[in-house]
């Protein structure tokens, strides 16, 4: 990033535009641009928009949530700018939530003029954020103690580990001391009280030795159970061994079965290779470092860009070998590096030419104006003729026009009917209003023979008057009688032009007019005078 | 009505601006997933039918994703690689000698480049490391990064009317225009809910800018009033991976999308789908309208096919 710098090198244009420091002032190469413009005399490519109140207010409440104070600066800017807000309004936002270290990144970025802003500055700031808070007397209560919480998090979360374990230790220690024993005797207790229950009923002798044997038949017992319990443990040990033993042969199995369709495969695309390949596919995930989204396949490891100057030569795999179906092989130690350090760039060998929407600088621009759609055959290849630049293709066929400038009769008529009004708006681009979804309809030519067009007129309006019933609902309401009218005029001067044409796109466009309910065609606004009782 | 198959995946096609008959198509193998990639430059044959000629191809470690003619020197090519080099090729030395400059400074795929039409000197590189860089090609290194998307920023275009001026369309769901003169963007368009694949601006309205997204629609956004857009144009069945607008046409536009279709549009007329093709049998990728020959389009796609036709013919041919 050491070639940054905030102004760019590039040097200004013959008679481009000034360089500002600030947004201000600048002038676009084309004067006539300006009619467009907002009112300030700013470029058209920043925001102009007043800093929204409401939006702003929503930004504070995001940015205060206390969820939204983990998360990265850069994650929050992001959100916001995605709600659509501006930069004016997020810099407004944060400045004025009580957070100052983000508002003060952008800042320390704009003064310090480098071509890096906000984002690389963040994911440190973020990091930072502990230190000048505490350093700094931010604003109140509220951030110290978040401060002070989230640092309690750390060691509260420490604490209570340690605290749970000594617990659970003591706990454990303190039942296994005294509970157990406890439990015993009081076990004993009871099975002697029922010796004693079971000698009152039948022969009650209270003597040590039968005692003695009653305990030791106890603790025969007890004894028995827990050989038993040892026993299914070890039972159930030895079957886990056994399984684990055959789960590992099949493992083994598997692995010894891959290695060898590995092996088969490696010899498939070359024996040469095969040792340097195992050796890649054993050091496996080593080019894991590399951030990229790429699954990596083992055995064709992508290789590091680093390792390229690293690696041992080998001869290159033609790519033309069999490759399995799923992925086709290639060079991995292909050198696409410059050969020569600095190569001169040879001095172009033609001018560049001019493009068609720069106008008036063109040879062939004398058909700019008005035809873009049709009767450009012969004036191309004409002019492409004149201008040609050294194309030795142009040379050999001297006056056959190339097949691609050939232009299909049928395209140029149905395609762009409509391109007239959209050759004036090539000349007059902002007079027009920019949200511009009305068709515009050119302007007719001279009628030839006013009686016919009279005469087509009547039918055509006797059947337009029959439509507006089913759309007056939609549109009903909306427009002025003075629109009405100019409607009416408009619609009669294409008819009238759709009829001298020769009448074949009426239909599709009488249609479309019909259901039209906004944009020009308002065929359901048209009312006539004895048809105004609809 | 000319078409060639590439041994690669097609992943971008355009119009040389100095000769009408001249095309270059960036491909990459495995669907740019993984693999080398080449870049080849095509003409266009006399005859009506047939195979586009191969003047001559270059290839790179890994996949190409876009590629850009220069405006000032006629054999020229920018190739924006996977690997995260930017590389100059030049048309008239043999291969053994190209590429001229490998300019390795993004960290991740270059997945976007776009050379300045009015300066001329300059072009900028858009990558899926969130950063735009702007370049020149007697510099060594980059003049400037610009660093303010939140994801990966898929296409960069320059104004055609405004040499410091260009947008660059992002994963982030945002278009920022940007003037190389400012420190940061001069507007932030959030265009779409989804993923923003591509920008292009109209080069007879400087203010008009269309996006297409992964939501299946392409919108035109007028930069004075961005809020609303003037026309979103719905017709593609999955993502649109990119759209053009035509040098010759004010309103209209050229797209191609994940649907295998590629489609022309007017913009400003109700029902705005003029056309549609179906000649692909993969996603359709790249495409570009010839700025010399008006009328004459090119599509390339994964299916590894080259088409050339006029507008209003049949792409496979009569």
């Amino acid at each position: 990033m050491a070639a940054e710098s905030s102004s760019p090198a590039n040097p200004p244009a013959a008679g481009g535009t000034p360089q500002n420091s600030a947004a201000e002032a600048v002038q676009p190469a084309n004067g006539d641009k300006q009619d467009a413009a907002p009112q300030n005399p700013k470029s058209v490519f920043v925001n102009s928009e007043p800093i929204r109140e409401d939006q702003v207010q929503n930004a504070i409440k995001f940015l205060s949530h206390p969820k939204v104070r983990d998360s990265p600066v850069f994650h929050r800017r992001n959100f916001l700018e995605k709600k659509g807000l501006t930069k004016e309004e997020i810099d407004e936002a944060f400045r004025r939530v009580p957070d100052p270290s983000p508002s003060a990144q952008p800042t320390a970025t704009n003064q310090a003029g480098q071509g890096v802003t906000t984002s690389t500055i963040q994911p440190a700031a973020v990091a930072q954020t502990p230190l000048p808070m505490t350093t700094v007397p931010s604003g109140g209560s509220p951030s110290m103690v978040a401060l002070a919480r989230s640092r309690f998090h750390w060691y509260h979360a420490v604490f209570a580990v340690g605290l749970l374990t000594a617990s659970g230790v003591g706990t454990a220690i303190w039942v296994k001391k005294s509970m157990i024993p406890r439990l015993k005797s009081w076990i004993r207790w009871v099975v002697l009280e029922e010796k004693h229950g079971d000698g009152d009923i039948t022969n009650i002798k209270p003597s040590v030795a039968e005692e003695a044997a009653a305990a030791a038949k106890s603790a025969a017992a007890a004894a028995t159970d827990v050989a038993k319990a040892s026993q299914e443990m070890m039972i159930s040990r030895r079957e886990e061994k056994v399984n684990m033993e055959k789960f590992m042969d099949l493992l083994q199995m598997q692995v010894t079965e891959i290695r060898s369709m590995g092996n088969a495969i490696q010899q498939l695309e070359g024996r040469s290779d095969k040792i340097e390949r195992t050796h890649r596919v054993e050091h496996g995930g080593y080019n894991g470092s590399i951030a990229n989204l790429k699954p990596t396949y083992p055995m064709g490891n992508k290789p590091e860009i680093d390792s390229r100057s690293a690696r041992s030569s080998s001869p290159p795999t033609s790519a033309d070998q069999s490759a399995p179906p799923y992925l086709n092989s290639y060079m991995e130690d292909m050198n696409d590096q410059p050969p020569y350090a600095s190569q001169q760039i040879s001095n172009p060998r033609s001018a560049p030419r001019s493009k068609p929407w720069d106008g008036g600088y063109q040879a062939t621009t004398t058909s700019r104006g008005g035809g873009f759609g049709s009767s450009l055959n012969g004036d191309r290849g004409s002019d492409f003729g004149a201008q040609n630049n050294g194309v030795s293709y142009q040379a050999d066929a001297q006056n056959t026009v190339p097949w691609w400038q050939k232009k299909n009769p049928r395209i140029t008529e149905l395609d762009y009917v409509e391109a007239k009004p959209g050759s004036n708006t090539v000349a007059q681009t902002n007079e027009q209003p920019p949200i511009q979804r009305t068709w515009v309809p050119p302007q007719p030519p001279p009628v030839v023979m006013p009686e016919a067009a009279e005469a087509i007129r009547r039918p055509k309006s006797k059947k337009e008057a029959a439509e507006p019933v089913p759309n007056q609902e939609t549109s009903g309401g909306g427009s002025s009688s003075a629109a009405a009218a100019v409607e009416v005029t408009d619609e009669l001067q294409r008819i009238t032009k759709i009829s001298e044409s020769g009448g074949e796109v009426e239909e599709t466009t009488a249609h479309s007019g019909g259901q039209e309910t906004n944009g020009g065609l308002k065929l359901s606004e048209i009312e006539e005078e004895p048809v105004q009782s609809y | 009505m000319n078409v060639s198959k590439t041994p690669f995946n097609g992943y971008s096609v355009k119009f040389s601006p100095f000769y009408e008959d001249r095309l270059a198509v960036a491909t990459a193998q495995n669907f740019g997933i993984i693999g080398n990639g080449r870049v080849h430059v095509f003409s266009l044959p006399p005859t009506p039918t047939g195979a586009l000629t191969e003047i001559i191809s270059f290839d790179t470690a890994d996949g190409v994703y876009d590629l850009a003619w220069s405006e000032s020197h006629d054999s020229l090519l920018i190739a924006a690689v996977a690997d995260g080099s930017v590389k100059l090729f030049d048309t008239n030395l043999p291969p053994p000698q190209n590429p001229l400059r490998s300019f390795q400074e993004h960290t991740r795929e270059v997945h976007g480049v776009d050379y300045n039409p009015t300066r001329r000197d300059s072009f900028v590189t858009a990558s899926w490391d969130d950063t735009v860089k702007l370049w020149s090609l007697d510099r060594p290194a980059s003049i400037r990064t610009f660093k303010e998307h939140a994801y990966c920023v898929y296409s960069v275009a320059w104004n055609p009317r405004h040499a410091d001026v260009f947008a660059s369309a992002s994963g982030d769901c945002t278009v920022r225009v940007w003037d190389v003169r400012e420190p940061g963007s001069t507007m932030i368009i959030p265009g779409h809910e989804a993923e923003i694949l591509y920008c292009d601006w109209n080069k007879y309205d400087e203010c008009l800018i269309a996006t297409s997204s992964v939501d299946k629609s392409i919108r035109v956004w007028d930069v004075r009033n961005y809020r609303v857009p003037i026309a979103s144009l719905n017709g593609h069945g999955f993502a649109v991976r990119k759209v053009k607008f035509s040098p010759h046409h004010r309103n209209l536009m050229m797209s191609c999308s994940y649907d295998m279709t590629v489609c022309m549009w007017d913009f400003m007329v109700e029902d705005s789908l003029v056309g549609r093709y179906d000649h692909h049998s993969e996603f359709a990728i790249g495409v570009d309208f010839n700025v010399l020959v008006e009328g004459l389009v090119a599509s390339t796609g994964w299916d590894q096919m080259v088409f050339v036709w006029q507008h209003g013919t049949e792409p496979r041919g009569p």
